[in-house]
């Protein structure tokens, strides 16, 4: 394999960088803007909801699966995080909070252990399962929230202590990155990683060799729910409501960024480390036209481009092996 | 006619346009022709019947007849395709779906279709391996027609009895090669199977074998789809050879003892314990251990490493909170590993990267640490060079002598002489002989296997 289809996705993620310093507009003081502390951080926080969903993405992928549920279950996360919070007494402590937040997590979870135990019990290809599951889950949301917008406030009660809290740069970018670090062990030193990359890999052999792969699909689907219900807590404290319409195309977001990684769709191969690198090439670029006043349908053109180029430069080096 | 892997079918896809010609040259009315697509098949009068029917399903009889025939104008499909089909004597209307016909007449609609190419020369590959006895005297009803027509028909198959029914003359290739040609009615069966198997035979001594110990797998009258009253014991220490052509329903035995088919009636008994597995998991338990006969799609994760593909099974082993304790995998990694020889750069390279001969030392690795009491092998040494194939020999010679009972399943006749102590011949899923490894021949255990004995296809 020649050396930039094998360090592809770091390349292009060099390249895309070189070229935001090169173009960036230049602040007052002459230095440029797209290198500035608050630009770079404004990127990471801005990529943690995709990336994070991007993580457990990875897993289904690398199963030869895809989850495009994610996005609903991130609207029912919002959903049921703001009416909790919303709903909670006057007074109430951090204990509430916690209990609202997991209660939202543990209900997202179950999602997508439910999506997992009908993909691997009842053999339903992935796509169509989370498909029936994005309209239905979406639909769950949009019920329970009366199709309103749930609003978290910004007074002294619980939910506005919430979105204080979990709308912290420091706070978003941290659970990014310990989810990276997370899934980036737990797939490179665990059984459960290397069940999941051997079924990804080649199904019939894993069921040859008597490995669990019922199970290991039920917890893939299980994680992704429950990423995405977390990433759906970030959300209704960054945008101070929980929102049923919320998270519309995200699946297809994390998708593109975990195939812009270098885990192809056939599944078996790629990594978490590609993922968080496929991550931050769409954010750069983003970043990158936007502080360039690029039109944001020309922004879509552009990635576009770049997820088919991305793809092609890891395609045509594995065909020089 | 010629053993599986003698080069049959690869003719036949030259024929067809599917696969290129390295050299050579192939006439046609004396004019040499060349084959470069599968239209130019059709141009030069040459239809192909391939053994899986390339007929789309889903479409009606008429569309498949018209679809790609160079000869179809744009007049109505019916009156098209009437005539052929009266031919054949497919009794079907052409809106019917292919999908809702039987196997049987969907050969004689890629007849017809052939027929429509205006086809002078139709070859059949093995056109009798999913018909039943009916079935195939429609089809050598056809044939004989067909060739009063002045349609020649090149008949390939390795069942003796319908060559000696049907066939003028008889070619018979040897990996690859052209034996001979020589009219049917010079020559018998076993002049035939003679130069089927007449590869110089180089059998080294049978090593010693302990007696064999106790009865591990009692199979009794076992059936399955493919598999009809099979019967047998294997004890401990003893290699069971399973002879039979592709289709014989070698595979399927180890299917039904893997958990992979299921059992219809009949029962297996392990170690005494009835065994009635519903996946290889429930198998596994058991001890029993499958190596495919397919390592690429059935047997190893290509894109895995060397390590990761010997110890993907045993990993609980190694377990603690979750977590793959390396040192201890390696180290297990490493024993067996010496053991089988296995030559790679480093555990840590791609499966892929290994020969066909490592790859296949790496699958028995990883069954060597599973350590089941019984091993089904299902043509291990398929794809693999001549110093890997004695080394996998060594490797069944060592794990009987350990104790295991092993089923060896193989296409190569002086394969299974030299490593197993019995051999069990099948024959369209029927046990049709049980020979001792000693005293068996090569051409006794391709009679059996060709059913030819017998005379008939019962």
């Amino acid at each position: 394999m020649r050396w930039w289809a094998r360090a592809g996705s770091w390349v292009a993620l060099a390249a895309i960088v070189a070229l935001a310093i090169a173009i960036s507009p230049t602040a007052t003081d002459g230095g440029r803007i797209f290198l500035q502390a608050g630009n770079l951080t404004d990127i990471l926080r801005q990529i943690s909801l995709i990336g994070i969903i991007a993580l457990a993405m990875t897993f289904v992928i690398l199963t030869g699966g895809i989850d495009l549920s994610v996005g609903s279950i991130l609207a029912l996360s919002t959903t049921l995080t703001a009416m909790r919070l919303t709903h909670a007494p006057a007074g109430a402590g951090g204990g509430r909070m916690a209990v609202a937040i997991l209660t939202a997590v543990v209900v997202c979870t179950s999602v997508g252990a439910l999506n997992g135990a009908v993909i691997a019990v009842l053999r339903i290809q992935p796509f169509v399962v989370t498909l029936a599951s994005m309209i239905g889950v979406r639909g769950l949301s949009k019920w329970l929230s009366n199709n309103e917008n749930i609003d978290i406030g910004f007074g002294r009660d619980l939910a506005a202590r919430f979105a204080e809290i979990f709308r912290e740069k420091a706070i978003v970018i941290g659970a990014y990155a310990a989810g990276a670090a997370a899934f980036w062990i737990l797939l490179g030193r665990t059984v459960f990683g290397r069940h999941v990359r051997a079924i990804g890999d080649n199904e019939r052999a894993a069921l040859y060799t008597g490995l669990p792969i019922r199970s290991t699909k039920i917890w893939v689907y299980s994680l992704s729910g429950l990423l995405s219900g977390f990433a759906g807590v970030l959300y209704a404290a960054e945008n101070h409501q929980g929102n049923p319409n919320a998270g519309v195309a995200y699946e297809l977001d994390a998708i593109a960024a975990v195939v812009i990684g270098g885990t192809p769709l056939s599944g078996g191969r790629g990594s978490i480390a590609g993922t968080v690198v496929g991550t931050l090439i769409m954010g750069v670029l983003t970043n990158m036209l936007r502080l360039n006043n690029v039109d944001s349908n020309v922004e879509m053109m552009i990635k576009a481009v770049i997820i088919v180029l991305a793809v092609a430069v890891q395609r045509g080096g594995e065909k020089e092996e | 006619m010629g053993e599986n892997g003698a080069g049959k079918s690869t003719l036949a896809k030259v024929l067809a346009g599917v696969v290129k010609p390295d050299n050579g040259r192939i006439l046609m009315d004396g004019e040499p022709v060349r084959i470069e697509r599968p239209l130019d098949a059709q141009r030069c009068g040459i239809g192909i019947i391939f053994q899986e029917l390339d007929l789309f399903p889903h479409l009606t009889v008429g569309e498949n007849m018209v679809i790609a025939n160079l000869r179809f104008q744009e007049a109505g499909i019916e009156e098209f395709c009437r005539p052929f089909l009266e031919q054949v004597g497919l009794a079907r209307g052409v809106n019917e779906l292919v999908r809702a016909l039987p196997i049987g007449e969907r050969q004689l609609l890629a007849i017809a279709r052939a027929l429509s190419m205006d086809a002078r020369v139709i070859l059949m590959d093995e056109p009798t391996s999913s018909l039943f006895d009916d079935s195939v005297e429609r089809l050598f009803r056809l044939i004989r027609d067909l060739k009063t027509r002045g349609v020649s028909v090149v008949y390939v198959s390795h069942k003796m009895d319908e060559i000696f029914h049907i066939c003028d003359r008889a070619t018979v290739l040897r990996d690859g090669q052209t034996v001979d040609t020589i009219e049917i009615a010079a020559t018998s069966p076993a002049e035939i199977i003679r130069q089927m198997v007449g590869r110089d035979v180089i059998v080294a001594a049978r090593p010693y074998r302990r007696p064999a110990g106790d009865v591990v797998l009692a199979v009794d009258n076992l059936t399955t789809a493919k598999l009809r009253g099979v019967s047998f014991e294997l004890r401990r220490s003893e290699v069971l050879g399973i002879a039979g052509l592709v289709g014989s329903g070698r595979t399927e035995l180890g299917a039904a003892l893997f958990g992979l088919d299921r059992v219809k009636t009949g029962s297996m008994r392990v170690r005494g314990e009835p065994l009635s597995p519903r996946s290889p998991r429930d198998a596994m338990e058991l001890g029993i251990g499958f190596v495919p006969e397919d390592r690429r799609l059935e047997g190893l994760m290509m894109n895995m490493s060397v390590l990761h593909n010997g110890t993907i099974g045993v990993l609980e082993g190694f377990e603690e909170w979750g977590f793959v304790r390396s040192k201890q995998e390696m180290s297990a990694w490493e024993s067996v590993a010496r053991r089988l020889a296995v030559d790679c750069a480093s555990p840590a390279a791609p499966v892929r990267t290994l020969s066909g001969g490592n790859q296949q030392k790496v699958l028995f690795a990883r069954w060597l640490l599973l350590n089941p009491d019984l091993l089904f092998l299902d043509d291990p040494t398929r794809g693999v060079d001549v110093g890997a194939k004695q080394d996998v020999y060594r490797i069944i010679d060592s794990l009987a002598a350990e104790g295991k009972g092993i089923m060896l399943v193989s296409s190569e006749l002086p394969e299974l002489l030299r490593c197993c102590d019995r051999i069990l011949v099948l024959c369209e899923g029927r046990q049709v002989a049980v020979y001792d490894a000693r005293e068996a021949t090569q051409e006794q255990i391709m009679t059996a296997a060709t059913n030819f004995a017998a005379g008939n296809r019962n």
